[in-house]
């Protein structure tokens, strides 16, 4: 399946780099070469946006930036400096990609960046390099850069050949980096991070280098495409480089395209700058960007997967439409050449494949799954649960308490005014089960976030295996041996029950390849008893199944400690004596849980140790029984009358 | 001396920015949009108040009669469309975008790209200037000060006092007990969006009195109005007048001591500044969460 798809690659880019030699022969006007290198530009340019925003869900309006810095980097250079043009490709995807990991560096460590913080930042980049380039005369002054055109070899016809084949160059590059990159762990990890990225960081995906190494690439990859296309336009001004057109047009090719496909944005690239040609050609100017606006907002609210993900299941209809639709033009030649009948080819097979249809299963499980590689061997032999719960003999939860793991010291934490934690000492040891209790708003959540590192304490330290880690992030933690699960269940909703379950192995202390880890998921989910839905959507399955998914993908990453979070919150009594076996068959695998609880019984049934936490304080702390007769647990939960 | 007058130039200029930001920083905080479109409607009224003023020849200060009930109605329908298709937070910043290209384009076709700017024959306000001892203070840019002040205690008082503006809040902070208490959100937020396209039918009659405008001014609004709303914190609009008045005077000011076009530099560094250490606005609001 990959190699195919890698030849079929490496074939069309063979083919596309014979055309400038083919041309004459073949009576091709020059025209398409010119037409060809703008497309490929545009491929190159969706393409790299794609890479970090489509992967990632982190949506630039920056692009224009690193474009721009291309443009100059190669004007200044070459057209200034008289540097062979030729050298100033990398040098602008190096000076592009400096830039770029310059911004990801600021915004991915602001602690209040969401989704529109990140599009509003990126996009103030371009107005600040514009501002820069225009006060500097050492770049340009104001008056703009002319480059000249750098001697080729002979064997090219002319500066359009070479124009041409640079292009494709770049965007050959762009493609098959965005292909490589969605089949590799990188990819997995810029997924993982757009489905849920808090949750990605605790599983031990390092988020903050995967997202760095993201905006690097694509920042390159952008800066070449615009040093190639400063050299096809021979003169660059400020205005004509740092404005938001190209952040427009990517967005709009990758939306159209489809943004969790290596191919989507080079898919919508072909197809806008078709139309844009074909409209400007036909004397439409003036409504192209009218029509761009168009589609992107009918897409956002009727089709936001992109045509990729509609092409899967209906692929043969549309090839079908296009090809008949180019024929009858072909053939009748009542109207337009080539390219305008490839136009109303383009169109009525995106038209095919939008056509709204009531869709089935299948189609929309495409749909939500999108680009990423379905499970190819499925060696699951009978697809029951093999260990069902109830015949699992049940001991007491009693093992033999061990040497300390996790050791808080004097742990506090303010937000703002409030003191959510203050002053709490706690140590869990090897083989414990630590009920953690306490009324709501007295701390147990907040303690789960400083033990898994998603909050830094305030003040206090917080030692596993006697070394600090404070201060480090979560994913370094998830090494260490601290897993945890949320109240609320956050799975990577684009990817299957068991890839949720790879991933925290993939990325796991020991890293594994996806399908090495796709073969010991199976040990996880069956310790959860959810064999059976390993191939369905975390969407499909109910609220006790997502938090047993919940389970099964923290144990994944090989903890020592796990910490439940409320995970049998909202569960009827059925499903929490399964989800209390579930605990118990944890424990016994020698793992460590601190088990967040208010389910009482459940508490008392599990724990081998209670700590009960008000307002902020450790209030009590001994055997379950006990704990649960102190005159000061008792008022804390039913309040002061109760007790007199 | 001629630094003081810059900053005070500065802070007049302002006056514009908040104008032009307290319509984006509403429908941002209390409904969870961000509407890009905000600024074509700005620009919409411009060139409205532009023909309507040169056509008719009436001062150009009336054609607000005429802008603000039909920015009122586009703002609202839009809003409408985003509550019917339950668009989320970023999807609406995608969708608003695509309208605000399809406007930029539409006012382009009728109007051409080239500068327009309201003659002097219909724009009394052009050349006055107020002087305050050696201070002059230029008509047109003390009017959107003094009609951003204006605005500012008007939306606050009416979110403080009226029916309307506590459960536009309430639903803010909370839409489901908001919703439990009988509060309608969706009448609700059509008129919020709705009056916030009356503010970008004053910003924009504003901007046709001060200076001339293109199809793309609209675009290079973007940057700094979103600075200001960020700066004086999403929701908040006596926020945005401060801020507003800050991003004014450190333009005025580099403008002076340094180049005009320095200005967006130091504008967007102090944003970036702000948003690593300030990510609530410069004035935080309230204890909440």
């Amino acid at each position: 399946m990959a190699r195919r798809t890698l030849l079929a690659l490496a074939v069309a880019f063979a083919v596309l780099a014979a055309v400038p030699w083919i041309r004459e022969p073949l009576g091709v006007p020059v025209f398409y070469l010119a037409f060809g290198a703008l497309v490929f530009f545009w491929v190159a340019q969706a393409t790299s946006w794609n890479l970090l925003s489509g992967y990632t869900g982190y949506f630039s309006f920056g692009q224009g930036a690193f474009f721009g810095v291309g443009v100059y980097t190669s004007a200044v250079l070459s057209g200034r400096g008289g540097m062979d043009y030729f050298l100033t490709i990398p040098l602008a995807g190096i000076v592009a990609a400096l830039l770029g990991l310059a911004v990801g560096g600021v915004a991915f460590r602001l602690r209040s960046l969401r989704g529109e913080i990140f599009a509003l930042l990126t996009l103030a980049v371009p107005f600040i390099l514009a501002s820069f380039a225009r006060i500097n005369t050492a770049i340009d002054g104001g008056q703009g850069i002319v480059l000249r055109i750098p001697e080729f070899p002979e064997f090219l016809g002319g500066f359009q050949d070479l124009a041409y084949l640079l292009s494709l160059g770049v965007a050959g590059l762009a493609v098959g980096i965005a292909y490589v990159a969605q089949h590799s762990r990188f990819g997995w990890a810029l997924f993982a991070i757009r489905d849920a990225e808090n949750v990605a960081e605790g599983l031990g995906v390092p988020t903050f280098g995967y997202k760095m190494l993201a905006i690097g690439l694509s920042a390159a990859l952008a800066g070449m495409a615009g040093s190639v296309f400063a050299l096809q336009i021979g003169f660059v001004t400020v205005e004509g480089t740092f404005n938001l057109t190209v952040p427009l047009f990517v967005i709009v090719m990758s939306v159209l395209g489809g943004r969790m496909h290596w191919l989507g944005p080079a898919l919508g690239a072909l197809i806008i700058v078709t139309l844009q040609d074909r409209l400007a050609a036909q004397g439409f100017e003036g409504y192209s960007l009218i029509i761009l606006g168009a589609i992107l907002v009918s897409l956002v609210l009727l089709a936001p997967e992109g045509l990729m993900a509609r092409l899967r299941p209906r692929l043969l209809p549309v090839v079908a439409a296009a090809g008949a639709v180019y024929l009858a033009l072909a053939v009748t030649g009542v109207w337009g050449a080539p390219l305008d009948w490839f136009a109303v080819a383009l169109v009525a097979a995106a038209v095919v494949a939008f056509w709204p249809r009531r869709r089935t299963v299948a189609a929309a499980r495409a749909a939500a799954l999108g680009g990423i590689a379905p499970v190819e061997e499925v060696e699951d032999e009978d697809l029951t649960d093999t260990a069902a719960p109830e015949a699992l003999p049940t001991p007491p939860a009693e093992r033999a308490i061990g040497r300390p793991i996790i050791e808080a010291h004097d742990l506090t934490r303010h937000f703002g005014g409030i003191r959510a934690l203050d002053g709490i000492s706690l140590t869990i040891h090897e083989g414990e089960v630590v009920g953690l209790v306490g009324p709501n708003g007295s701390g147990k959540t907040t303690l789960v976030n400083l033990l898994s590192g998603a909050l830094r304490p305030t003040s206090g330290d917080i030692r596993i295996d006697g070394r600090s880690v404070l201060g480090l992030p979560a994913h370094r933690l998830a090494h260490a041996g601290a897993a945890r699960t949320y109240q609320i269940p956050r799975p990577f909703g684009s990817m299957t029950v068991r890839d949720n379950v790879a991933i925290a192995i993939m990325f796991g202390r020991e890293a594994a390849s996806l399908a090495t880890a796709r073969r010991e998921a199976r040990q996880h989910l069956e310790l959860v008893g959810l064999v059976r839905h390993a191939d369905a959507l975390p969407g499909e399955i109910n609220l006790h199944e997502r938090q047993l998914l919940e389970i099964a993908r923290a144990i994944a990453t090989r903890p020592r400690v796990l910490l439940l979070d409320e995970a049998l919150a909202g569960l009827n009594p059925a499903e929490i004596d399964n989800a209390a076996g579930v605990v118990r068959r944890v424990h016994e695998s020698g793992i460590a849980i601190v088990l967040v609880e208010h389910v009482l019984r459940i508490v008392n049934q599990l724990a081998t140790r209670v700590v009960v936490l008000d307002q902020g304080r450790l209030l009590a702390e001994g055997e379950p029984a006990d704990v649960m007769r102190n005159a000061d647990v008792v008022r804390a939960y039913l309040g002061r009358r109760a007790h007199a | 001396m001629i630094i003081l007058q810059a900053a005070f130039s500065g802070i007049l200029v302002g006056g514009l920015y908040a104008l032009m930001a307290i319509g984006l920083s509403l429908t941002w905080g209390m409904l969870k949009v961000i509407n890009l479109a905000h600024f074509g409607m700005i620009l919409l009224s411009a060139y409205l108040t532009y023909a309507i003023a040169t056509g008719l020849g009436i001062d150009p200060l009336l054609t607000i009669v005429a802008t603000a009930p039909v920015m009122f109605v586009l703002a609202a329908a839009l809003q409408w469309a985003f509550q019917r298709f339950r668009v989320s937070e970023f999807n609406s910043l995608l969708i608003s975008f695509g309208v605000l290209i399809m406007l930029v384009q539409t006012i382009s076709n009728v109007w051409t790209a080239d500068f327009r700017r309201l003659g002097s024959d219909v724009n009394p306000y052009s050349s006055g200037a107020l002087s305050i001892g050696p201070l002059a203070f230029p008509m047109p840019t003390l009017l959107a000060f003094v009609t951003a002040l204006a605005l500012v205690i008007a939306l606050e008082l009416a979110l403080e006092r009226t029916f309307a503006g506590r459960a536009v809040r309430a639903f803010s902070e909370d839409p489901p007990i908001a919703a439990a208490f009988g509060i309608d959100h969706r009448r609700i937020g059509i008129l919020l969006a709705g009056v916030a396209g009356v503010t970008a039918a004053l910003a924009g009659m504003l901007f046709a009195i001060g200076g001339s405008m293109t199809p793309s001014t609209a675009l290079e609004w973007v940057g700094l109005v979103f600075a200001v709303v960020i700066l004086g914190g999403i929701g908040n609009v006596a926020g945005t007048l401060l801020a507003g008045a800050l991003v004014g005077i450190v333009t005025g000011l580099v403008t002076v001591l340094w180049s005009p076009s320095a200005a967006p530099l130091v504008v967007f560094s102090i944003v970036v500044l702000a948003l690593l250490f300030r990510p609530r606005g410069l004035i935080p609001r309230g204890g909440t969460t």
